[in-house]
């Protein structure tokens, strides 16, 4: 299955469609658990552009560790908020609202402007570090696991410290 | 540009996998007599008679569930690129990866001494 062309933009097409109808699911609905499953999609929808970029494991560790933990994470929260106390809180137009808007305004503008000027292949000196890598025989992950596991070993072993830090505050915090 | 023809098999999973539950309603659907009634727009609560609304508030206990399953989910993540390259780079990357599980696992006795995995 090789898609031509105007699949691949159809699917683009797609993807972005559903990113912008979650993303805007997510502002506008007041019931939040709906909010928190319209930020479900908006994952899913990120998980289809790494898919149609091919990097696989991202889009798997996407929909694995956004959409499978940290979305339910957020309906757990949301089920935690009695039913009748989101309900009633009025529109106001506060300062805080101007500023959030001033800022989700100026940073998609400053993106827009800075990833054309900025040479992106001068990140990816990681590919020519090793030469397992170079014989040409392993897939993606295969060179993800070979880069953890070679050149990035200290920060590979961080990463387990950072998960225990996380595991044993996230224990501390709920038993209170 | 967009490779998909290694993950054939993945892509026919899928589809399969996604038309047994929209074949199941549809003959559910098409099979089952239409009667309308209060009792059919009522949520099923295990047979008996629902009692309440469904908004009720759920225990903070379960957040730590989801929290040790966050924990364990990213862990899983890291270790399946490891194991794929494994044959590869060949029994050194075992240490790694040992010491590795061996942090977290003193988190999971952590949270096993503490009761975070217990229902009750």
């Amino acid at each position: 299955m090789d898609l031509p062309g105007p699949i691949h933009e159809i699917l683009v097409l797609f993807g972005g469609f559903g990113l912008l109808l979650g993303g805007l699911g997510v502002v506008l609905l007041t019931n939040p658990i709906y909010s928190a499953f319209s930020l479900g999609l908006v994952l899913v929808c990120i998980s289809l552009f790494y898919f149609l970029l091919n990097s696989y494991f991202v889009a798997v560790a996407q929909l694995l560790i956004y959409v499978g933990a940290i979305n339910v994470l957020i309906i757990f929260a949301v089920m935690f908020v009695n039913g009748s106390e989101w309900s009633k809180d009025k529109n106001y137009w506060t300062i805080g609202d101007g500023f959030t808007l001033l800022l989700c305004i100026t940073i998609p503008f400053s993106l827009m402007t800075t990833i054309p000027d900025t040479s992106w292949y001068g990140i990816l000196w990681t590919t020519r570090s090793n030469q397992i890598v170079e014989q040409g025989l392993i897939n993606n992950v295969q060179q993800i696991g070979i880069h953890l596991a070679t050149d990035f070993y200290l920060p590979f072993e961080l990463i387990s410290l950072i998960l225990l830090v996380s595991l044993i505050g996230a224990i501390t915090m709920a038993r209170q | 540009m967009f490779l998909l023809h290694e993950y054939d098999i993945f892509w026919t999973f899928l589809i399969i996998a996604s038309l047994i539950p929209i074949l199941v309603f549809w003959i559910s659907g098409l099979l089952a007599p239409v009667s309308e009634g209060p009792e059919k727009l009522s949520s099923y609560e295990s047979g008996i008679e629902p009692m309440g609304g469904a908004w009720l508030q759920f225990r903070i206990r379960y957040y730590m569930f989801a929290l040790v399953f966050v924990v364990f989910d990213v862990e899983t993540v890291f270790l399946y690129p490891w194991a794929m390259s494994f044959d590869v780079l060949g029994v050194s990357v075992f240490i790694e990866a040992f010491i590795f599980v061996l942090i977290l696992v003193v988190g999971l006795v952590y949270a096993w001494r503490k009761g975070a995995l217990e229902w009750s």
